[in-house]
């Protein structure tokens, strides 16, 4: 039994840093590569997948590169490890890499900024399911918020090269232009609809952008730019499926429009975990069930992160 | 000094390989460690708590992490006794370790229920008698707490649990913990497992509220290490040294040393918990290094070490 399972699905791997760069004031990327077993299981990570890094021995900032905000808590020991899916993941010969794009917004994020090239670092992976494609899907709207735009990315990569007929299109919200955690230089952000951001653009995917205080493209929330597109669409409903990830009252109102419209919706959540791989039970999203008005407790690490937005009991809790 | 280190114990009459258990919550049913280790290669297995009924668990966050440890407010979340016995037991048969199941209730019918069923599963070797949940019949107050209920639970649970071995799972927050203990191997109890976690909170100091949806949570991981080996090595001097009884010890258990600390303050065997969330192959280590520890030592038998705590200090100190 245990020669069959030598190549393994999933497991807990020592990655090397390739790069991390600071692609925004509080936005990164980290490029991590895995050979040998690493490099299998992870070249088959779905788009939405995660894994878990241990970033517990990984050194602190010098005290000028700690934001102001952080610096009270950035002394705090690290004991679990932390969630991240992957905005990008690449196979060259036996070798896979996988982009994290990440927020410094705790003491694990914050010491993630300085991992450097040639480090390792010790990741569980590939955990949950991601996104599927529904048969019959003609077009995927990928609706993102913040920092959702990561596993969007890689969603839309896999879209066009493995889905070629399959139209794409992606939205990205966030507070403002600052808050939108692409490379783009805010000078460069058209404010008109329907630029394109090159993240997606690389893909051949068309972009929208929504910002709260409208300082770049459609003024209000990205639920309201993807609204009004819908609005405007011929062809809303019917192939049609919208791709989530972002903040939870986001993600609710981006089921709750689906709803509405009639239209397939899967939805990326966020839960606190200590684990990831179903031990704990602390990740729990509450569901619906068919045929009842009883809810069930599904594992985020394991049944999602990636859930059908009508699924998820939204606001009952 | 090629000569074979014996690291299998006598545990209240079931012969353990070694003296390795995963602790109850942090393992799931087993299943789920599979991708990163090989159970079989354990001592034993205790599974989450099983009551009577399925349980749904608490409201997210169920978990939060504060320095060298975090809080758990999971609510005994399980499929409940019946699900369990059609879904788990199969697959529990089968590991060569020996397989407790840990029971819980809110009262002591539901204790006795689950311990009649479980008696007659060929697959258990014992059962772990989770006692820190409250009694509903006496407004909630925790089982563990009184004398007088520990006595009555454990007694009743004796009565129906066949040749299973007993084994009581002690709160550490009680004012003297050698009274419980002593209690609970009165009442029947073949071994004894300490320490459960200790009730905690975390402020969230915007919302002054607290952060898990639960108000309080267990703490456990390192940071409640050196009081669980206080408190171990007080119940073998006190209470099962002279009686023979053997103690599960376990509270904060990441690395090899930290569970030879436990053995010498008098555990036959120790549990790990929290640390297999970081790590999900570190119980198999510590089971190496354990090894290792007395092959340096000349230690034949793993057993010369259990409650080998030098009583006086060094006067040079
Ligand atoms: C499946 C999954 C995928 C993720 N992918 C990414 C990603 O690609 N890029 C990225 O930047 N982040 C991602 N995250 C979030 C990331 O895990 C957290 O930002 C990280 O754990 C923060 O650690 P920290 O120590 O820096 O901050 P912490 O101190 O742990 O957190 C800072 C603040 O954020 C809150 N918080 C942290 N984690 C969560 C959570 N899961 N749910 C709700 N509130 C939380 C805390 O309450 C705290 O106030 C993902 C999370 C999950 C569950
Ligand atoms: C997430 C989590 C869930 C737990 N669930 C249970 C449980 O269901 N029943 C139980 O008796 N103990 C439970 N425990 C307690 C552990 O079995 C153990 O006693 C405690 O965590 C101390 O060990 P540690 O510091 O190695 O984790 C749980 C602990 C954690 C962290
Ligand atoms: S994070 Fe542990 S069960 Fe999901």
């Amino acid at each position: 039994m245990l020669e069959e399972s030598l190549a393994k699905k999933r497991g807990n791997f020592s990655a090397t840093v390739c790069a991390n760069k600071q692609i925004r004031e509080r936005f990164y990327r980290l490029v991590l590569e895995f050979s040998g077993e690493g490099a299998e299981a992870f070249a088959k990570t779905g788009a939405g997948q995660f894994a878990q890094l241990d970033l517990s021995d990984t050194a602190l900032p010098s005290v000028e590169a700690i934001p102001d905000d952080l610096a009270d808590v950035a002394e705090r020991k690290i004991l679990l490890r932390r969630p991240f899916s992957f905005a990008d993941v690449t196979t060259k010969g036996n070798k896979t890499s996988v982009d994290i794009l990440y927020c410094v917004i705790g003491p694990a994020t914050l010491r993630m900024t300085t991992l450097s090239a040639k480090e390792s670092v010790s990741v569980l992976g590939p955990l949950g399911n991601g996104f599927w494609v529904p048969d019959g899907t003609k077009t995927a709207l990928l609706v993102s918020g913040g920092m959702g735009a990561g596993p969007l990315q890689h969603l839309a990569k896999v879209l066009t090269s493995d889905f070629p007929d399959i139209d794409v299109i992606a939205f990205a919200g966030a507070r403002s232009a600052e808050a939108l955690p692409f490379e783009r230089r805010l000078d460069e952000i058209s404010q008109q609809l329907g630029f394109s951001l090159p993240e997606f653009a690389k893909y051949g995917v068309e972009s929208l952008v929504a910002t709260d205080d409208g300082s770049a493209g459609f003024t209000g929330p990205v639920t309201g730019c993807l609204s009004e597109w819908l609005g405007r669409s011929k062809s809303a409903g019917k192939g049609m499926v919208i791709y989530s990830c972002g903040p939870e009252a986001m993600l609710a109102r981006v089921a709750e429009i689906a709803k509405e419209k009639n239209i397939d919706c899967q939805v990326s959540m966020e839960r606190r975990m200590a684990c990831g791989i179903s031990l704990c039970q602390s990740c729990a999203v509450e569901c619906r069930t068919t045929g009842s008005n009883e809810t069930v407790y599904k594992l985020c690490c394991q049944d999602g992160p990636v859930f059908d937005g009508s699924e998820v009991a939204w606001g009952i809790e | 000094m090629s000569e074979e280190v014996d690291i299998s114990v006598e545990f209240a009459g079931i012969r353990l390989a070694n003296p390795v258990f995963t602790a109850s919550g942090t393992s799931g049913y087993a299943d789920e460690l599979g991708d990163f280790m090989d159970v079989s290669s354990l001592g034993g297995f205790i599974t989450k708590s099983i009551t009577v009924k399925p349980r749904k668990g608490n409201a997210t966050p169920r978990i939060v992490e504060t320095d060298s440890g975090m809080l758990n407010a999971i609510g005994w979340a399980n499929i409940g006794l019946d699900a369990f016995i059609d879904e788990k037991l199969g697959a529990l048969e089968k590991l060569s370790c020996s397989v407790f199941v840990n029971i819980a209730g809110e009262t002591i019918d539901e204790y006795v229920a689950v311990a009649e069923r479980l008696a007659g599963e060929r697959a258990i070797a014992g059962l772990e008698l989770n006692i820190s949940c409250p009694n509903v019949e006496l407004g909630g107050i925790s089982f563990g707490t009184e004398p007088e209920q520990v006595a009555e639970v454990t007694s009743a649970v004796k009565k129906v649990s066949g040749d299973k071995v007993l084994m009581v799972k002690l709160p550490p927050a009680v004012t003297n913990v050698s009274v419980i203990a002593q209690v609970a191997v009165d009442s029947g109890a073949d071994a004894l497992s300490l320490i459960n976690t200790f009730t905690a909170m975390v402020i969230d100091i915007e919302t002054r509220k607290p952060v898990l949806a639960n108000r309080t949570g267990g703490l456990s991981g390192p940071a409640i290490k050196p009081i669980a080996v206080y408190l171990v090595n007080k119940v073998y001097e006190e209470v099962t040294k002279s009686l023979g009884i053997p103690i599960l010890g376990m509270g904060g258990i990441r690395t090899v040393s930290d569970a030879i600390e436990f053995i010498i303050a008098g555990a036959s065997a120790v549990a790990v918990g929290t640390a297999n969330f970081v790590d999900p192959g570190c119980t198999a280590k510590i089971v190496e290094g354990i090894k290792k520890y007395c092959a340096g030592k000349n230690i034949s038998n793993v057993k010369e070490l259990v409650g080998s705590l030098e009583a006086e200090q060094d006067a040079a100190n």
